[in-house]
């Protein structure tokens, strides 16, 4: 039985589901005009690829329903990859590779938490910033080059399947189980709320915004860490530009979700939605054998078409 | 609304006792030595004129500010209140106008934020508890709403109802609400008396400020003026008629004459306003200001003076109606308005009015830009002329130009801002509360700059909260209520009682 | 004397003159930068040296200098490295087909003056936050030179028009001399025109500056259609210098100019900032990079060390602001 809050979040968005509509477009476009996408086998793979954007943007909600942003994703996320490639060639285990990514990705969205709520640096330039840093040290680790030969164990992660539901689209789901139950049933998911909506409630209810957003932040960063050991596993090595840009994507997928920057008004199930709704323009664009580069511009236009709307509604 | 009984009858002993509060910022006394004493079960009405000193009062009950003198005394026991906390503790609980909520959040979310009670799971929440706690603080109010509703989704009055369970909850025995019906139906209005009539019942005390006379008789157990943040008088509605707590509110204050040169017979028309109606909520306002003229508008905090006057400069967007400046309509954004001869003096000035960071200089010659350099090059030297010229003219105290405006007086800051109106040489200066903490000689000084202004051929729309002013400075007044003019006041009829009688809900 | 009493008495260090000493520690870390080079590595005093240093720090402050005025206005400008790569794409093309420098210019110019409109109108008319607009723009301007370039490199440019990035006159590269005249250009445009105080007073208060009568919406859209145009012209100067264009060329350019404005002593509140400490800005980003360089320290650690500073110069500029409080 879903709970009451949740029955009555989704009421409140019923009102203005502009994510299915869009997604529904999306999937009735391609199926028209791409030849083979509505197969299972295909709608299967977008489910696939879409995991490590869902990874990023449940996370990236949060950010922005506090009013934040978090630019360093794609490239902390490039770091973590290469620390999975680097630690489990040298040691072989893919524990220890995932162990030392979740260490670097939370201490990175530690730092921007700190940047952003302490030194009270605007998120966009504090986590631009950061970008450059974790950039930076892909470049170092690897020095320009791939990172192969990296231990089947951590390939097969991506390849695997458990009573033929695919490891991805389970450990998928399985975040935004954790997501939902986080910020739907917890405390600090009710502080989420307050963070971006009111941030006077929590100081007059004695709690202190600051380590609320640290955290906030610092969560993001062990997501990407997480994230990281499935992008190696989906290359089958560590590259120092193969996560660069995915913030984007991320940003797209809460904003097109239904997610608001501000009054901390966030949706997560809108946000897997719009992770899909990417991905389906993606997958799709491909099959008509359009270039990367027009679904670039085709996620960028989408974004500015829902915060149009977003500041549209909210105007409204 | 008949709320008020005689039945109610104080308890000998007041649940809280405020003994001498005084409390000064810099430039003005706020409060004055004030005292008074809240009961339970009893509803204490607070009511004073815009600034007497009734904000003041209640951020001190709830320990938002700190009180310079003066004695608590809870239950007959004497107590601090030095933070938000204490005033908790004792049970004070202040509904404000704007709410502590969280849009996005259910009702039973907001009422226990950062009290939820604990789940099975480390850091979860009890669903089924907090909804059932909430339920039963919704009942105790006779709230009858679903506790998962998302508090964005409520109207005002609901989401003041949310305020009063969430201060109920934390089983608040004083409940501090400040003009609660101000944006509330009558029918919304109606359900909070009843809500009021019912926490009366429970025993808990409610100190009321309003501005509405109707309300303070029907709700009222008692009543406390406050004028110029002294305590005029404490009494009970039996004992007083409409008419006595108005001029109570009033007062003959001391006689301040300030230097005003009435025109023999009113100038040419310069400023017409037809019919006019903005997207802030102001509706069908006619009004006229001829050359020479010092114009009043008047009306309480909230009655669209500001709204009126943003509309003619453009800075709100019109929705109907006529602004005609000199013979000319005029339209459009605040760079107009300006360039035709219209200047805002905007009331917070420090927000508004100045870019406090930048310098005298800059500030003073911001508007007259085009006017001083009309090849578009920007000359420091002759900006500075300028600027020293203004300086000289206002007699601004400051070390030179180059000084940090943020830096100076509150007086000297409003002639930077009406300064740079000179410069640009505009017609008609609009003030919205010019004299606002300033002290008394530079308000003086003010005033005869305006004088001077309007007697070189200009004129001036002046809103002010200080009645006395209006009385003693312009030749005429508006007086507004709730969005439209409710009146025009003449030379003859401006005075302080019908000021307020005009401009008074239902009075 | 008694104007002397009254300024020794009046609270002596207003934010400005906070700043104008700030600008003073910046030339001093500029000049210490420069003594421990010199100390570290030969070949840093040298006059080739000094002058590549400068010739590379033109490029950024090309960029830099339109996102100042940007900054000014406590708005951000993300796309202008993106918009370098787009015009000097389209530039280079240009050239490629009609054989006409001049037109290649132009349609630099033009490209990233409209590119820089489009950023002011979603700032402006659709309300949009100028860093998340910016964003936006960032991506689809990606998305579009990727598209068009197709994996393609344009090269191979004729000598005269590459003489703009590579050529000397009178011993000094003829970017410096692009340098020399831009900074003045934009210290004029910025301290000398009333645009320019306009822009300093809708930075310093958007509200105040609309009631004072400032057309705030047009002077938007200007800075940020100017910002678009130096952009191109960064990129003509790119182009000239590479003699190449590729879709990726935008993506190592936007945080170093940011930088650049940080480091310059920018607030990025706004209503604080010069083209002239861009200007030093720039030269110290591209000093301690040249130095790096010098000291056989991989250009990977670039990123990094770029992000690292502007971490610090936003430091600063808060904690002046909090104790100017």
């Amino acid at each position: 039985m879903p709970d009451a809050a949740v029955i009555s979040q989704i009421r409140l968005f019923q009102r203005t589901p502009g994510v299915a509509i869009v997604l529904v477009l999306l999937i009735g476009l391609f199926g028209a005009i791409a030849p083979g996408f509505l197969s299972a086998a295909n709608l299967a793979n977008v489910l696939v690829q879409s995991t490590i954007l869902t990874m990023l943007a449940l996370p990236m909600t949060l950010i922005i329903m506090t009013e934040g942003l978090d630019l360093s994703m794609g490239a902390v996320l490039t770091l973590t990859s290469l620390c999975v490639a680097i630690v489990s060639l040298a040691t072989k285990s893919a524990l220890l590779g995932l162990g030392a990514a979740v260490l670097v990705g939370a201490a990175f969205g530690t730092v921007n938490g700190w940047l952003v709520a302490i030194v009270g640096i605007p998120p966009f330039v504090a986590t631009l910033a950061t970008l450059g840093i974790a950039q930076g040290l892909s470049l170092i680790m690897s020095d320009g080059q791939s990172v192969v030969g990296i231990p089947h164990s951590v390939r097969d992660i991506y390849s695997a399947a458990v009573l033929s539901v695919p490891v991805p689209i389970i450990i998928g789901l399985a975040s935004y189980g954790v997501f939902h139950g986080l910020l739907y049933h917890t405390r600090f998911g009710t502080y989420v709320f307050a963070l971006g909506g009111n941030r006077e409630a929590l100081r007059y209810a004695g709690l202190s915004p600051t380590r609320l957003l640290i955290a906030v932040y610092a969560i993001g960063g062990t997501m990407v860490g997480v994230a990281g050991l499935l992008m190696t596993a989906r290359m089958n090595s560590g590259h120092p530009t193969a996560g660069l840009g995915l913030e984007f994507d991320a940003i797209a997928a809460v904003a097109v979700g239904g997610t608001s920057f501000e009054r901390g008004n966030g949706w997560l199930l809108g946000t897997v939605l719009g992770v899909i709704a990417v991905g389906v323009l993606r997958n799709g664009l491909n099959l008509v054998s359009l270039p990367s580069s027009i679904q670039v511009a085709s996620v960028g236009a989408l974004v500015i078409v829902a915060l149009f709307l977003d500041g549209f509604r909210s105007r409204s | 609304m008949s709320v008020a009984s005689p039945i109610a009858a104080p308890s000998p002993a007041p649940l809280l006792e405020l003994r001498g509060i005084s409390k000064e910022f810099p430039g003005v006394k706020a409060l004055d030595d004030v005292s008074f004493a809240i009961h339970p079960g009893e509803v204490h009405m607070l009511l004073g004129e815009n600034g007497a000193g009734k904000s003041s009062l209640m951020k001190i009950l709830c320990g938002a500010y700190c009180a310079d003198t003066g004695e608590f005394y809870y239950k007959g026991a004497k107590v601090a209140i030095t933070s938000i906390a204490d005033a908790q503790k004792l049970g004070i609980a202040v509904i404000f106008q704007e709410f502590s909520l969280v849009p996005f959040l259910d009702i039973a979310q907001n009422i226990f934020l950062g009290r939820e009670p604990k789940g099975r799971l480390p850091g979860t929440i009890d669903r089924r508890k907090i909804l059932a706690d909430a339920r039963r603080v919704l009942d105790t109010i006779g709230f009858d709403i679903d506790p998962s509703v998302i508090v964005d989704t409520l109207g005002v009055a609901q989401q003041q109802m949310v305020e009063i369970a969430k201060a109920i909850s934390q089983n608040a025995r004083i409940l501090v609400m400040d003009e609660p019906t101000a944006a509330l139906s009558d029918r919304e209005a109606e359900l909070l008396f009843a809500l009021i009539a019912r926490l009366k019942a429970d025993g808990v005390a409610i100190v009321y400020i309003s501005h509405r006379i109707a309300e303070v008789f029907a709700l009222g157990d008692r009543i406390t003026v406050l004028r110029d943040g002294r305590r005029i008088d404490n009494l009970r509605p039996a004992d007083v008629t409409p008419d006595q707590l108005v001029r109570m509110m009033v007062g003959r204050n001391v006689d301040m004459t300030y230097p005003r040169h009435f025109a023999e017979r009113p100038g040419e028309l310069l400023l017409e306003v037809k019919g006019l109606s903005s997207t802030t909520g102001i509706s069908d306002i006619n009004i006229e200001v001829r050359r020479g003229e010092i114009v009043g508008l008047c009306g309480l905090v909230g009655s669209g003076r500001t709204e009126v006057a943003r509309a003619i400069f453009g800075a709100d967007s019109i929705l109907e109606g006529e602004i005609i400046f000199d013979g000319q309509p005029v339209s459009g954004e605040p760079d107009i308005a300006a360039r035709r001869g219209i200047a805002l003096i905007p009331e917070s000035r420090k927000s508004e009015g100045l870019a406090l960071m930048r310098s005298v200089g800059d500030n003073l010659v911001v508007s007259a830009l085009k006017k001083l350099f009309p090849s578009g090059l920007y000359d420091p030297r002759a900006a500075q002329r300028t600027a020293d010229g203004l300086i000289r003219q206002l007699r601004i105290a400051t070390p030179n130009a180059r000084q940090t405006v943020g830096l100076l007086s509150g007086g000297n800051q409003q002639k930077v801002v009406i300064g740079k109106w000179l410069a640009a040489g505009a017609k008609l200066f609009i003030f919205d509360e010019p004299t606002r903490g300033i002290d008394i000689g530079a308000k003086a000084e003010i005033f005869a700059l305006i004088d001077r202004l309007v007697a070189e051929g200009a004129a001036a729309l002046m809103i002010s909260s200080e009645q006395i002013e209006i009385c003693h400075v312009c030749d005429r007044a508006y007086v507004m209520r709730e969005g439209r003019v409710a009146g025009h006041l003449t030379r003859s009829e401006l005075t302080e009682e019908n000021i307020v009688r005009l401009g008074m809900h239902d009075a | 004397m008694t104007d002397l009493i009254k300024e020794t008495l009046s609270p002596p260090r207003s934010i400005l003159s906070q700043n104008a000493s700030q600008a003073f520690y910046r030339l001093l870390a500029a000049l210490l930068i420069c003594a421990a080079l010199t100390l570290l590595s030969d070949s840093f005093l040298s006059l080739g040296n000094i002058l590549n240093v400068l010739r590379q720090a033109s490029l950024t402050f090309f960029i830099a200098s339109g996102l100042t005025l940007v900054v000014l206005t406590a708005g951000l400008d993300l796309s202008v490295g993106a918009n370098v790569a787009l015009s000097a794409c389209l530039a280079g093309t240009v050239i490629h087909q009609t054989g006409s420098p001049a037109l290649g210019i132009l349609t630099g110019l033009v490209v990233g003056g409209v590119v820089g409109f489009l950023n002011g109108f979603m700032v402006t008319a659709l309300r949009i936050p100028s860093f998340i607009a910016t964003y936006g723009m960032l991506w689809v301007l990606n998305g579009v030179t990727y598209w068009y370039m197709a994996g393609e490199t344009v090269h191979g440019f004729p000598a005269g028009f590459r003489q703009i990035g590579s050529g000397y006159f009178l011993g000094l590269p003829v970017p410096v001399y692009l340098l020399l005249i831009f900074l003045a250009i934009g210290s004029l445009f910025a301290q000398r025109t009333i645009w320019g105080q306009e822009i300093y007073a809708i930075g310093a208060n958007p509200v105040a500056a609309r009631l004072s009568g400032i057309p705030v919406t047009r002077r938007l859209l200007l800075v940020y259609t100017v910002s678009g145009t130096m952009a191109g012209i960064a990129s003509i100067i790119f182009l000239a210098r590479l003699n190449s264009a590729e879709a990726d060329i935008g993506e190592s350019l936007t945080l170093p100019a940011i930088a650049a404005v940080l480091i310059g002593g920018a607030s990025l509140f706004g209503g604080i900032g010069t083209v002239f400490g861009t200007f030093i800005g720039a030269s110290i980003l591209t000093l301690v990079l040249n130095g790096m360089n010098l000291l056989s320290i991989s250009a990977n650690w670039q990123p990094l060390v770029t992000g690292i500073i502007v971490i610090v110069a936003v430091w600063l500029d808060m904690k002046t602001r909090r104790s100017a409080q």
